[in-house]
């Protein structure tokens, strides 16, 4: 083959250099001589009309994707509770609309960013990797006995049953004989089930603020799970290991069975009575216990309460203790310091007769004690639930070592549950760290006049606060399904299922119950104010009456009371630092930060993109730039810019995108006056612009007037004589709906752009300002002016140091109007100002004139959202 | 607002078929319905479409694969797909399959409309 090509004849890749050295040298010397070729100007105009179209698409996109990461900031930011789904549906949502705005400045661009791919690409696979991440479940055996663990061992047993172990195999104190079913057997479990797919489909589908929603995916879950089989394996291991309980001790001993959840008992979440707990279990109930157990990481409060705290289902493995019931003769739960004041010096200790199980679910009366942490344990209080005191001082000393001991040891103040057995050992069966309050205040008592005017007083304040909202009373299931939002949650116990309203309820009053119960750790936890023990309450509440609930002083108004509630904190940030939280941070990492500020850099380059909204700074740029060179590029003189004529302050030139000249213009005319442009935004922005006449730049100190010449002779480039590029004239791009208006006069930099359509969809303004002459502080004074004006006309503001972003989207066209005229106005009336926004005389002296001229302008009540 | 907009609805929920007909039709749509992709594909042989709007899940196809058979057959016509279930992958996938929007349930109809008429009147300025 080779030898056909010889003899004399160049070789194939020597003709295809040739070639493509002539090529190359056609298209310098093309570029070097010759203009380029003239297009037929239909086929110009076609082309243009495609490009607008993407254009037009690109900017919508590009709306829709920076409304998108200011909700993803709100969101953020208001510490409100938020899910997967908002995450993943956000994450899709942006990042969709910017792989559209890539796609259109491909056409845009005839394909010569598509560098822009890679870059996007990079992103939003590191977005999906974080999106998809599962924990971690080391790989272990599926039962321990508890005398083998510590808290080291968390990431097998859970917390609660870590926390026993560490109690017993390190502080030495008795806990019951046991062993614990791991994360492990738990994964095992579920995987051999086969059920995950069809929990998770049930999940996605349920709406959290729908309570038949909530409570029928519950049901459905949790009994899909308690129908599945217990794989052999799983079986015997469970089996062993009770045999071995058996052989001990007692022989068939009864056992409780307590859920350990992956990711419960932290410091800030309590996970308090979301699970199961079930006492009493003989052998051959021990497989279906084990599997209702599971499934109670279903339960509806369970659900809810991740919902609240930010946690993802998937994080929520279940492990289950197995422990030997303990003969109980008192039972309680205590506190290492006020779950009210952690900051206190006192323990709090809850006791009553029989199991500690009575005592945390709120069912019974108990004993109330207060003692001195210090070495004398002094009794500060002490309250018999029913006749006298159940437990002698020595053993409250006793209890407060125990209590001191163990926060000592685990290194934060602990809520303990234990049981004093008839042999009289104090055994422990929980010890966890104590959940923080939301609101922090030192008890305070009511006043006399304040009782005179109460419906009820008394009680216990199990949470702090007030709040004020319409009685619902709940008596059972039943009641749940019609709780209203916003209601006062009447009840006569509060069980721990109650916990699935407290989303929904401003406050919880109880007619039984004590602060240590877990309704009580919750409600603290979400800050909602409680007060238990408050007899008479069901009896004289009615329901839909409207009460003001004084939890911090235990009493209750009759109607609403503006002057309490103006003591109400602010509401909790339930999910700071919570898992979700820091997951919606780490997408909005590689989401919201903007490096590509500066389209002059040498760093302006799709490859430079290392989040989303670089992408869209990047491609909204170049689609401009694109747009606005079109005509030129093509010799489509007919299109391009023409200079705006008439008696007009500073020179404007406009370029037509489509549609933006009225019928019949003539398109070689050099000049364009107003009456021939029927642009809507373009005509607002106008009419703001010269609804007043301009009072000339304001009398200026000395001072202002020397930051002014210091910087101008420091930095050339703010010199409004340098430079008479067009990057540097003030140019409007318009068509009829369309207009993006570039100015930089002087020595600020605007962008006004805006798109009025009839689609709510599309319609937006975006205005952002930058710059000007004076020294910073001055600048900054100026930006949260306009700051507070823009909002005023509800526009949505952001500032950055001296930089300022205002924004409203999808409204009406009249309001869009509105809102151009402001900006129109501003543009033109605060070009100066920042020289004497030293002075605070003089800022108030604008912002008093500048209200009244725009008030003037769109009506004293114009409000552009 | 445009009404001669020919629109096929895909999704195998026959209320939020019969809803979403309802309501479109009222506007002045011609709407017509399908509960499979295979259901679909005839109709857009049978009768005028201009726009597509398409669930994700459906009994004998996924979506995207739906998508790629009516872009193959009818490349004019404009798909919207629409999900229960928020997946980035399954978002820039349809894109990069022709879809023209991705849009997530629940859909307030005033959205879907603006959606269904903005991608009408892109598809009719690329035509």
């Amino acid at each position: 083959m080779k030898k056909a090509h010889g003899g004399g004849t160049k070789h194939l890749s020597g003709q295809l250099r040739d070639m493509n050295n002539k090529k190359t040298l056609r298209k310098l010397l093309t570029r070097l001589y010759a203009r380029p070729p003239k297009t037929d100007t239909s086929v110009l105009r076609e082309s243009f009309r495609t490009r607008y179209q993407a254009f037009r698409s690109l900017l919508t996109a590009n709306n829709n994707a920076l409304e998108l990461m200011a909700e993803m900031e709100k969101t953020l930011a208001q510490g409100q509770p938020f899910g997967m789904a908002f995450v993943r549906g956000h994450s899709t949502a942006v990042s969709v609309n910017v792989y559209k705005m890539i796609q259109n400045l491909e056409v845009l661009s005839d394909g010569k960013f598509n560098g822009l791919y890679a870059s996007f690409k990079d992103i939003s696979r590191r977005m999906e990797e974080i999106l998809a991440r599962q924990p971690e479940i080391p790989e272990g055996r599926f039962v321990l006995p508890l005398s083998e663990i510590d808290k080291d061992d968390a990431d097998q047993v859970g917390d609660k049953m870590a926390n026993l172990g560490e109690v017993s195999k390190k502080v030495g104190l008795e806990v019951p004989d046991g062993f614990v079913i791991t994360a492990s057997a738990a994964q095992h479990f579920m995987n051999a089930s086969g059920l995950q797919d069809e929990i998770n489909r049930l999940l996605k589908t349920l709406d959290i603020n729908d309570l038949e929603s909530l409570y029928s995916a519950s049901a459905q879950i949790q009994k899909l799970i308690s129908l599945a089989p217990v794989p052999n394996g799983l079986a015997d291991d469970i089996d062993k290991h009770y045999r071995d309980l058996s052989s001990g001790k007692t022989p068939d001993p009864l056992i409780s069975m307590r859920s350990s959840a992956m990711e419960e008992d932290r410091s800030n979440v309590s996970f308090a009575g979301q699970y199961r707990t079930q006492l009493n279990i003989s052998e051959e109930f021990i497989l279906q216990t084990y599997k209702d157990i599971v499934a109670s990481k279903y339960q509806s409060q369970a659900i809810v309460y991740r919902n609240q705290r930010g946690f993802r289902h998937q994080d929520v493995i279940m492990c289950v203790g197995c422990l030997t019931m303990v003969d109980a003769d008192v039972s309680g739960v205590m506190f290492s310091r006020s779950p009210r004041n952690p900051e206190s010096h006192w323990v709090e200790i809850n006791a009553a007769c029989g199991l500690a199980s009575q005592v945390v679910v709120g069912s019974i009366k108990t004993d109330f004690y207060k003692i001195a942490r210090e070495s004398t344990f002094e009794i500060i209080e002490q309250e018999a639930g029913i006749g006298t005191p159940i437990l002698p001082e020595e053993r409250l000393r006793e209890l407060t070592a125990i209590a001191v001991r163990l926060e000592e040891h685990f290194g934060l103040p602990q809520d303990i549950e234990w049981s004093i057995d008839k042999s009289g050992r104090v055994i422990i069966l929980q010890s966890r760290p104590l959940a923080a309050p939301a609101e922090v205040v030192a008890d305070i008592q009511t006043s006399a006049a304040d009782e005179q005017e109460a419906l009820l007083c008394g009680g216990l304040s199990a949470s702090l606060g007030v709040a004020s909202g319409p009685v619902f009373t709940v008596r059972s299931n039943v009641d749940l399904l019609e709780f209203p939002v916003g209601a006062v949650l009447v009840v006569e116990h509060p069980l721990p299922e109650w916990a699935s309203l407290l989303n929904r309820a401003v406050a919880v009053i109880s007619e039984t119950g004590h602060v240590a119960t877990h309704l009580a750790i919750v409600a603290r936890e979400f800050g909602i104010p409680a007060i238990f023990s408050l007899t008479g309450s069901l009896s004289k509440l009615k329901n839909g009456e409207t009460v003001t609930v004084d939890a911090t002083g235990r009493c209750l108004y009759s109607g609403r009371k503006d002057e309490i509630l103006r003591r109400a904190a602010p509401p909790a940030n339930l999910m700071a630092d919570s898992p979700i939280y820091l997951l919606l941070q780490e997408i909005m990492a590689l989401v919201v930060p903007l490096n590509l500020t500066d389209p002059g850099s040498p760093y302006f380059k799709s490859k430079s993109c290392s989040t989303l909204h670089d992408v869209t700074r990047f491609c909204h740029e170049k689609a401009v730039t694109e747009m606005f060179s079109f005509g030129e590029r093509a010799q489509f003189d007919a299109r391009s810019a023409k200079q705006l004529g008439g008696d007009i302050p500073f020179q404007w030139w406009i370029i037509d995108l489509d549609d933006g000249f009225r019928e019949g213009f003539d398109i070689h005319e050099k000049y364009v006056h107003m009456q021939d442009i029927v642009s809507t935004p373009m005509q607002a922005i106008w009419a703001g612009m010269t609804a007043k006449p301009w009072r000339g730049p304001p009398p200026v100190s000395m001072k202002g007037f020397g930051s002014i010449l210091f910087r101008s002779t420091m930095n050339p480039s703010i010199d409004p004589a340098v430079g008479s590029s067009m990057n540097a004239r003030n140019y409007f791009l318009i068509s009829k709906n369309f207009c993006n208006l570039n100015m930089r006069l002087g020595y600020h930099f605007t962008l006004v752009e805006a798109y009025l359509g009839s689609h709510l969809t599309e319609n937006y303004i975006s205005f952002q300002f930058k710059g000007g002459a004076a020294d910073r502080s001055r600048r900054f004074v100026r930006v949260y002016l306009l700051k507070d004006i823009l909002e005023h006309f509800g526009f949505r503001v952001e500032v950055k140091h001296d930089a300022l972003t205002a924004r409203i989207e999808k409204k009406e066209k009249e309001r869009l109007i509105e809102g151009l005229k402001v900006l129109g106005y501003l543009l033109i009336h605060t070009r100066q100002i920042d020289m004497v926004m030293g002075e605070k005389v003089m800022v108030e002296h604008y912002r008093q004139t500048i209200m009244q001229d725009l008030k003037g302008i769109v009506g004293p009540d114009a409000k552009a959202n | 607002m445009q009404k001669n907009i020919n629109i096929l609805l895909i999704d195998d929920e026959v209320d939020f078929l019969e809803i979403t007909q309802k309501r479109l039709v009222r506007r002045g749509y011609q709407v017509v319905t399908a509960l499979s992709c295979g259901d679909g594909m005839q109709a857009l042989e049978n009768s005028p479409v201009d726009v597509v709007v398409l669930d994700v899940m459906l009994p004998d196809m996924d979506g995207i694969q739906c998508l790629r058979e009516i872009k193959k057959k009818f490349p004019e016509a404009a798909v919207i797909l629409l999900t229960g279930h928020a997946s980035m992958h399954a978002g820039l996938e349809s894109l990069q399959c022709g879809a023209s929007d991705y849009c997530l349930k629940p859909v307030e109809l005033e959205e879907l409309v603006d959606r269904i008429e903005i991608v009408y009147r892109d598809r009719i300025c690329r035509d």
